[in-house]
Parts: structure tokens; C-alpha cells; sequence
């Protein structure tokens, strides 16, 4: 088995592009407003991270991005498209992939077949190809799998493959949804707490995979997560959302020592 | 070097040995002189008409969880398009073809699905269990009122047999028919779920909102199950209009719904051979409930009410004791080829 292959360049060429940009987002849920006229750019190449209390509207924020949420106000563009209130599945084929912060459950699924759902326009995901175009299918397929395999591999699990994905643990769990992202092969990826509830040693393996992601195949992530020390050695940039509103934004050293980031985090309880 | 693929196994041996087991059955019952061999074939071809229906319904809850409560009223779409298409006695005077009839009857059914799915697919699984029971009655109602079309309650009778120039009486010939439509659909079937497809399907019937994370249209796919589904429901009720040769609007009752939801969750949601070893059971209880009134202690009882008894009683062995029904799907969703003759296998 040869080392974990870059299959995946467009990132590269498009550095100092801008990859996501969010303008005036603003969401309520009754009266209560969620989020607040959330405006922020990410360039390709880049980790950004997002840290704020519970409640804040992190997750809001991902959910209005990746289409599952219709925003009140404001605009989403994912590589200069607009995707503004288009379904999920649609802001997906523009490059946009997200995980969810509680793991999903995936019954009667093996790794490897949980992982296959995550390569994209598949020919065998119509019904008619597979009758007309069967070798091209398996082709297909094959290509997915060894893919699969691959990235299973790269994560660690690919003794895994075929055990159901009922059997995993909540780390393994993360990281076949991490891996399955990168089946998308997308222009981001939103991580929503990818190391929430998990080891130390686990939460350093996972940083130390996402910084190879980026560094050596130029991947772009934004990556909620309240372990601020996580976001530290990984992110270039970090924003904090506090009720609903981006309240400071900047590299991780420069947050980490701000007052209102402390209070916010500290509440005035 | 090539990636190492584990392969999965292959068996149809205890599929197998269930239907044999039937079979021996149906044999013992002949030779003790409990049937005689023109039923026991009339049964058989029944099982095949059921065979179809739950392969049907299984496309929809067992690949996508889809809840379809107007499995009867698809069915009986396809039986009333060819018994009005067909029959001498129907009030339209077409006497088409029934390979034509059959044709029609799908198009029809494939209207009346997305009609009933498009509004109520995207929502909640609940609108739809409500949305499918709302048609299945509203298609009995207007069957047995719309007299001048569908004669109503007086029901069409004189819908021709199929194939008779084959050199077998009506019910061999009708059980030949429905074997090889079953074994179509069935391999059909089984090619299109061991697949990418088949792989959105139940990742979809997992989670709607993780399958549209993964760039997957929910909405797309499971009109394309719910409309699938219906169509093999109307082709089995097409078997039926010209295996009967009759039919009338009591054929709609509701409970042939629940009858074949019975079936699907006995063979085991999402299995295509359970909904085969499910239909063959479901069609012995049904059927064999008529013999059971012969022996005293159920003979104060009316064969309907210990029908329901035995299928209620069956449903609760099932649940308490193999809750994913007797062959739960085993196959991964992988596409067979992919795995097989692999330069790298070792
Ligand atoms: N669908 C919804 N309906 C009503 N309220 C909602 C909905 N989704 C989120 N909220 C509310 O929005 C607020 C922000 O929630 P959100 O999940 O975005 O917070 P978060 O910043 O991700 O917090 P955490 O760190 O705990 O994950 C909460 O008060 C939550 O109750
Ligand atoms: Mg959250």
C-alpha cells in the first residue's frame, strides 16, 4: 500500500482565494435571535477555527451555511456562488461539505459502505446506468473503494472496514465522519466540535491529521471547537461568536488573551 | 499493490429451506388428501401475487423507510386498469390488450405516486403514512361510487386469462406467469440495491439529514423508491385481475395493506428474500386459517377473526423473539462486481 496519495489539487491553485464568504447571516428562532448579522470570509488553504459559550450560535451559523437552516437576512457564497437557501445536498456539489456535532447513527451500515456514501456524483447512484453502463459502475466503484480504503488508512481505522458502524467507539466515530467527508473531496469542510468528548491523545492524532490535511494536500477547514488549546496549534485564524455575534476575530494568541473573550467564556454568573 | 478487499459471503441455503419446507408441506398436504393439486397450485401462484406486493413494499420501508399505507389501493390500480381495459363486462368496451392494459396500468400508477408523493414525501414520515391512507380509501370510495365507470359494487367480472394458447390449464399458466415476473423483479431488484444506489437508499432510511450532508437528494430518491414500489404493487395487481378474472371494490379492503406491511416486517425490512420467505408464510397463515375451523376447538370461531388472531399473535412472536424478521438483509451495499475479479485479491 502505497502512502496516502494527493488526489486532490484545486485547493493549491486557488490560495488567497476566497472559498466561503458569509454576509449579514441573522437568524431567530422565535424572538429569540440566534444569529446576529454573522459576516466572515475564509480563504482557501486556510484553518479557521470558532470558539464561544454554549448557545452561541455556532452551530446555527453551520447549519445556515450548509443549507439545513434558511437564514432570516443575509448571503452565503461558496466559491463565488451564491447558495443562499438552497438545499444541502446542492451547497455540497458547490464544494461545501459539514460534519454534525452529535455523532449520527448510521444502523445496518459497514465503515466501508458508510464511507462509499460519501464519494460524489456516483453514476451508480442512478438506477439506469446500472443496467446500461455496469463496467463503468464497477470502475467506479472500485476506484471508491481503494479511496475509501486509503483514507481509512490515513485515519488509522481501516482495520474497521467491514465491521458495522454501530461498533464504533465515539473517536472512531469522528473520525469515520472526518474521513467520509474527505471522500467529498470538498473546497471546505465544517467541522462542528470534531474532538467534543474525546482523549487527549485521540484529540493530538486528530490536530495532527487535519494540519497534514491542509499542509500537504491543501484542504481548507473551519472547525468549531470549545478546546481552545486544539484550535491553537492548528488555526491561522480565530473567530468568537458570543450570542449571536462575532465579537473579536483574530489569530489564536491574540483571542486567547482577551478580556471579553475571557468574560464571555466565564459568564457573569 | 492493490487495496485488499474483504469479501462478503454468499449463501441462499436457509431462503432455500424455508420455501422447501413449504413445499414439503403443500406435498403432505395433497398426498393426506387436505388439498388437492389444483389448489395447492392456486396457492402457490396467490404466494406469487403476495411475493410481488411485499417486494414492492420493501422497496419502500425496507431500502428507504417509507411508509406506504395504500399498498391496496396500487395494487388495486393495476387490477382495476386491467380488468376495465380487459374484460368484456366492463362499461368502458375497450377489451384492449392486456400486455397494452399493463403498460397503462403502470403510467397510471406511476401518476398516482408522485400525485400522492410529491406533496407528502418531503415531509415528515408521518404525513405520509396519513397522506397514502387518505388515497387508498378515497381510491376504494371512488371504485365502488363511480358506478358508471368501475360498475361499482356489482364489481367486473369476464377478464380474460393470459396466455392460453400455452398448453397448461388457467392457474399452472397463471403461476408460471407471476414466477417468472416475480423472479424479474426480484433480480431487478437485486441489482439495483446492491449498489451505489441501494447505498443512498438506506443511508437515507438511517438519516435523511446526514444522507443531504453527503450531497445526497433525499427528496429525489425516495420519490424514486416510493414510485418504484408502487409500480411492482400495480404489475401484482394486473397478475391478479386476470389470475381471478374478477374483481370488486370489497378487493380494496384495507387490510390487504396491513396484510403485506405483515409479511415485510416477518421476512425481515430491507431484504428482498425476506419479503419472499414473508409472502410464502403470510399466504400459509391466511390461507391455512380456513383449515383450522375443521378441528372443534376452533370450530365456535369464524375464520376471519382467528385470521387476525393468528397473524396479531405471529407479529408479537416475531417482535418479542427476532425483531428484524427471519432473514434481516446481510449483504453489504456494495456493488458485487467491484469485489470480484480484482487483480489484487488475494
Ligand atoms: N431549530 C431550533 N429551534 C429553536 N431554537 C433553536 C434551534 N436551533 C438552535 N436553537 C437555539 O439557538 C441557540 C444556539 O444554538 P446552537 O446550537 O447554535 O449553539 P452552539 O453555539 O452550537 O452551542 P454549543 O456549543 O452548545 O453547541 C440555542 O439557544 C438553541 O436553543
Ligand atoms: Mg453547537
Amino acid at each position: 500500500m502505497s502512502s496516502f496519495e494527493l488526489t486532490y489539487d484545486g485547493a493549491n491553485l486557488q490560495k488567497e482565494n476566497t472559498v466561503l464568504e458569509v454576509a449579514g447571516l441573522k437568524k431567530s428562532f422565535g424572538g429569540l435571535v440566534v444569529t446576529d448579522d454573522v459576516s466572515l470570509a475564509i480563504e482557501s488553504g486556510s484553518i479557521t477555527g470558532m470558539i464561544g459559550p454554549n448557545g452561541a450560535g455556532k452551530s446555527t451559523l453551520f447549519n445556515q451555511i450548509s443549507g439545513f437552516y434558511d437564514p432570516d437576512d443575509g448571503t452565503v457564497e461558496v466559491n463565488g456562488t451564491d447558495v443562499t437557501g438552497k438545499q444541502p445536498n446542492k451547497i455540497v456539489q458547490e464544494g461545501l461539505l459539514r460534519t454534525f456535532q452529535t455523532p449520527r447513527r448510521l444502523e445496518k451500515m459497514t465503515v466501508r459502505e458508510a464511507m462509499l456514501v460519501g464519494a460524489q456524483s456516483q453514476l451508480g447512484e442512478s438506477i439506469l446506468p446500472l443496467w446500461i453502463s455496469g463496467a463503468e459502475v464497477t470502475r467506479e466503484e472500485r476506484a471508491n473503494l481503494e479511496r475509501a480504503m486509503e483514507l481509512l488508512e490515513f485515519f488509522e481505522i481501516d482495520h474497521l472496514a467491514t465491521e458495522p458502524t454501530t461498533s464504533l467507539s465515539g473517536g472512531q466515530m469522528k473520525l469515520l465522519a472526518l474521513a467520509r467527508a474527505l471522500m467529498a473531496e470538498p473546497d471546505i469542510l465544517l467541522l462542528d466540535e470534531p474532538v467534543a468528548g474525546i482523549n487527549p491523545t485521540l484529540v493530538n492524532q486528530i490536530a495532527g491529521f487535519i494540519e497534514e490535511l491542509n499542509q500537504e494536500q491543501g484542504y481548507t477547514f473551519f472547525i468549531i471547537e470549545h478546546d481552545i488549546e486544539f484550535l491553537m496549534g492548528l488555526a491561522e485564524e480565530v473567530i468568537v461568536l458570543n450570542q449571536g455575534r462575532v465579537l473579536l476575530e483574530g489569530t489564536p494568541e491574540t483571542v486567547q488573551s482577551d478580556e471579553r473573550v475571557i468574560n464571555a467564556y466565564l459568564g457573569d454568573m | 499493490m492493490n487495496v485488499t478487499i474483504p469479501k462478503t459471503d454468499h449463501e441462499l441455503g436457509s431462503t432455500s429451506v424455508v420455501l422447501l419446507g413449504l413445499i414439503v408441506l403443500l406435498g403432505l398436504a395433497i398426498l393426506t388428501g387436505a388439498l388437492t393439486v389444483s389448489y395447492a397450485t392456486y396457492l402457490i401462484a396467490l404466494s406469487g401475487m403476495y411475493v410481488l406486493l411485499a417486494l414492492g413494499l420493501n422497496v419502500q420501508w425496507g431500502y428507504g423507510g417509507i411508509i406506504n399505507f395504500a399498498v391496496v389501493a396500487f395494487w388495486g390500480l393495476g387490477a382495476y386498469v386491467a380488468a376495465l381495459a380487459t374484460a368484456r363486462t366492463s362499461p368502458l368496451g375497450l377489451e384492449w390488450h392486456p400486455l397494452f392494459a399493463l403498460v397503462v396500468a403502470i403510467i397510471f400508477s406511476v401518476i398516482a405516486a408522485i400525485l400522492v408523493g410529491l406533496p407528502a414525501i418531503r415531509l415528515r414520515a408521518d404525513y405520509l403514512a396519513i397522506a397514502t391512507l387518505g388515497f387508498s380509501e378515497i381510491f376504494r370510495l371512488l371504485v365502488a361510487n363511480e358506478t358508471h365507470i368501475t360498475a361499482g359494487m356489482a364489481g367486473l367480472a369476464g377478464i380474460p386469462s393470459v396466455l392460453e394458447d400455452l398448453p397448461f390449464d388457467t392457474v399452472t399458466t397463471n403461476l408460471l406467469v407471476v414466477a417468472v415476473a416475480g423472479a424479474l423483479v426480484f433480480l431487478f431488484l437485486r441489482r439495483i440495491h446492491r449498489s451505489p444506489w441501494g447505498r443512498v437508499m438506506q443511508i437515507i432510511k438511517a438519516d435523511e439529514d446526514l444522507a443531504e450532508s453527503l450531497g445526497k437528494n433525499a427528496f429525489s430518491f425516495k420519490m424514486q423508491t416510493f414510485v418504484l414500489g408502487c409500480v411492482i404493487m400495480t404489475i401484482a395487481g394486473v397478475y391478479y385481475a386476470h389470475f381471478i378474472g374478477y374483481v370488486d371494490p370489497t378487493d380494496l379492503d384495507p387490510l390487504e395493506t396491513f396484510f403485506v406491511w405483515v409479511a415485510v416486517i416477518l421476512g425481515g425490512s430491507g431484504s428482498n428474500r425476506g419479503a419472499v420467505v414473508g409472502a410464502f408464510i403470510l399466504v400459509a397463515v391466511l390461507e391455512g386459517t380456513r383449515f383450522l375451523t375443521d378441528f372443534s376447538i376452533f370450530a365456535a370461531l369464524s375464520t376471519g377473526p382467528l385470521r387476525l388472531l393468528i397473524v396479531g399473535v405471529l407479529i408479537v412472536l416475531i417482535m418479542r423473539f427476532k425483531p428484524e424478521g427471519l432473514y434481516p438483509p446481510r449483504d453489504e451495499l456494495i456493488w458485487p462486481k467491484s469485489q470480484t475479479d480484482t487483480e489484487g485479491q488475494s
